[in-house]
């Protein structure tokens, strides 16, 4: 088990630069997932990681470590690949046993590790067939089984659950939580998908473009993005941004659209007091933090553009005036239809205001 | 519509036309594509590539065996003669000494082509300089051999050839040549042979190793393999079908290619590099004794035949069981 610390990290390809100046600390046992879109460097972060990818500059760290110069073999870790990386010629208890041989463990050891890996992953039944024997959820367990009879000091996974159905992902993800915390062996693990993320991991490192956006809790990340573009990947259904402009009108702050014009609370005002000067603001509010209802009493004035009921919420797409339209998600039992008319209210206490040049946000 | 139907019942016209519904319907195709057409239509189709097969290939080799059955002398006539060839061949020095020859020439010619061959393919396989690399490693391939002969004939050479020079300055050869030594002459050879065949090796290795899969690689990197094993457990099963191939190709060529050696050695000095394919020419095209030497080319089509079954039976199993378990 091991404190990882990442700092002033570059990787290059050439002259294109994948991961800019990366510090990331993990503490011991804990959970952090790297979350981004493709390219954006968590790959290439993780792979540096394990030791398969040459640091540009910067250093690594396992404990007192410094990892930067140690092979792969040498760095005590285990890494869950996408495509899972089975030796198609073994049997999954051979593919489980090879890195306790390539240590030369006694054959007692690597029994008892091995069982003890399959009753944790509920595999003992597969043990003496082969890879294309295994369905793609087998195979997953067996790359995850392989890491896990290592015991090692950090776990690498790469988007391990990335090609499995929607129904086994959504168990897995339950699962490897609790095996991460049942192992208490840090985890590291990268994905593109920010449900995995988010219901997975202790803390959330974002990163866009190879720079890291936010390094903080689930919680954090999802309340407080720091920035425009965290604010828009972490969410789903996505935030919805709206241009307005911030006035100042006897004393109180005010988010003006065509559509609305909302008081903004006064806690909120003394941090947006800089966004005054600025030529307009991006305003940003979850689906979720949307009340709507038909006819025109709320605050922002619009039509409904389409209703997707989804069984236990509706989703609406309502066309703001001014031609700006906004997702809100709303009870099942709304019953709007194409084209009413309707209203919405915003919960003010949890919408976010972001410059509009620079996209980070005011609080 | 295209009737569907058994060929022969269709109600077709010359040129394949007819009429379906009062419209007119000419069929190049078999009429249904589900139907197989009968065998006798792929025989015609296979008819002109079996003809040229049979020419070339089944023709020359029946009369092979029909003249090794013969006392062939200068003039045309011929003289049946039996297996006396065979029975001759039996009790002949040479002959036994040519197979004797020609499996040492082949085992050292591979064994280094396949050992400097692969090393030379790991060393290559992602190198920056890869491309430029392997056209320079495969030039001596393009030379055909004779010239290759002649070049390493002029190298050689005792009063001017440069590696002899290095031999010798080295202390490793004495007063005589390379290819003049009793001694040194099977090495000649086969070193030319490496020269000229390593690049093939490499370069089918190479082609084996872009499918070696990355991420199976990495996979036992991490789980503490080193690169030496790293070779031996994930690379070596990945290519092995490659190796086979290269293997068959040169072991065959092993049993026919004498340009080289003609040109070197021709044979010499006092017979040490005579390898079957050598005698055989000696027998057939200097004595002109084509019944014998026919009798030599059956039994050196034979056991090239068998060994080449050997070798693809003995390595074929695990190698197809590769391949087939594919992710």
């Amino acid at each position: 088990m091991a404190l990882v610390t990442i700092t002033n990290v570059w990787k290059y390809y050439g002259k294109t630069v994948a991961v800019k100046d990366l510090n990331i600390t993990c503490k011991d046992g804990e959970f952090v997932s790297v979350l981004g879109p493709s390219g954006c460097g968590k790959s290439s972060t993780l792979r540096m990681l394990a030791g398969l990818e040459h640091i540009s500059a910067g250093d690594i760290r396992f404990g007192d470590t410094r990892v930067n110069d140690l092979e792969p073999k040498d760095r005590d870790i285990a890494m869950v690949f996408e495509n899972y990386a089975l030796y198609p010629h073994k049997t999954v208890y051979e593919n489980m046993a090879n890195p306790l041989r390539l240590r030369n463990e006694s054959e007692d050891t690597i029994k008892k590790r091995i069982a003890f890996a399959a009753e944790m992953l509920e595999i003992e039944y597969l043990l003496q067939r082969k890879p294309m024997e295994l369905s793609g959820g087998q195979k997953q367990r067996t790359a995850i089984g392989r890491a896990i009879v290592r015991e090692p000091k950090l776990f690498l996974f790469d988007e391990p659950i990335a090609h499995l159905d929607a129904k086994l992902r959504a168990r897995m993800r339950g699962e490897l939580k609790i095996m991460q915390r049942r192992l208490g062996t840090t985890m590291i693990y990268v994905t593109h998908d920010q449900l995995e993320a988010m219901s997975m991991a202790d803390r959330i490192a974002v990163m866009n473009n190879g720079v890291l956006q936010q390094f903080g809790t689930p919680q954090e990340i999802y309340n407080h993005p720091v920035n425009e573009w965290v604010a828009g990947f972490v969410g789903e259904p996505p935030m919805n941004f709206i241009d307005c402009d911030l006035i100042e009108e006897g004393g109180g702050f005010y988010a003006v659209h065509s559509a609305f014009k909302v008081a903004v609370p006064a806690d909120q005002a003394a941090k947006l007091r800089g966004a005054l000067k600025s030529s307009g603001v991006r305003m940003g509010i979850r689906p979720d933090q949307m009340a709507i209802s038909l006819g025109q009493e709320g605050a922002a004035k619009g039509s409904i553009k389409i209703t997707e009921p989804l069984g236990g919420d509706t989703l609406v797409d309502v066309d703001l005036k001014g031609a700006h339209h906004v997702l809100v998600k709303t009870d099942a039992d709304f019953r709007g239809q194409m084209n009413n008319s309707c209203s919405l209210n915003f919960d003010t206490s949890r919408w976010h205001f972001f410059s509009k040049e620079t996209g980070v946000a005011y609080f | 519509m295209v009737p569907t139907g058994s060929g022969s019942a269709r109600p077709t016209t010359h040129n394949g036309e007819h009429y379906v519904d009062g419209a007119r319907v000419i069929e190049y195709l078999p009429s249904s594509l589900n139907a197989l057409p009968s065998s006798r239509y792929y025989l015609w189709l296979m008819a002109p590539a079996l003809i040229l097969l049979a020419a070339i290939t089944l023709y020359p080799f029946f009369w092979l065996i029909w003249m090794s059955l013969q006392n062939v002398g200068a003039g045309p006539e011929t003289e049946f003669v039996g297996f006396k060839n065979y029975i001759r061949l039996w009790a002949d020095d040479k002959f036994w000494t040519g197979w004797v020859l020609l499996f040492k020439y082949s085992f050292f010619c591979l064994l280094f082509e396949i050992t400097i061959g692969v090393f030379l393919a790991v060393v290559l396989n992602g190198h920056r300089f890869e491309n430029i690399l392997i056209t320079i490693f495969l030039m001596p391939m393009m030379m055909a051999p004779a010239i290759a002969g002649l070049v390493w004939y002029y190298l050689f050479n005792s009063t001017f050839g440069w590696y002899h020079w290095l031999f010798q300055s080295l202390g490793i050869l004495g007063e005589t040549s390379i290819i003049g030594s009793t001694e040194t002459a099977m090495a000649g050879i086969v070193i030319v042979d490496i020269w000229q065949w390593t690049p093939l090796i490499t370069l089918i290795t190479l082609a084996g190793m872009k499918r070696v899969p990355r991420d199976q690689l990495e996979a036992n990197m991490v789980d503490g393999a080193s690169a030496v094993r790293n070779f031996i457990s994930i690379t070596l099963p990945n290519i092995y079908p490659f190796l086979l191939i290269a293997i068959m190709l040169r072991f065959m060529d092993n049993f026919r290619f004498i340009d080289v050696i003609m040109r070197l050695t021709g044979g010499g000095p006092a017979e040490v590099t005579k390898v079957l394919p050598v005698y055989l020419f000696d027998v057939s095209f200097v004595f002109f004794k084509l019944g014998r030497g026919s009798a030599i080319a059956l039994t050196l089509l034979i056991v090239t035949i068998i060994f080449g079954k050997l070798l693809v039976k003995v390595f074929e199993n695990p190698a197809s069981k590769r391949i087939d378990q594919g992710n």
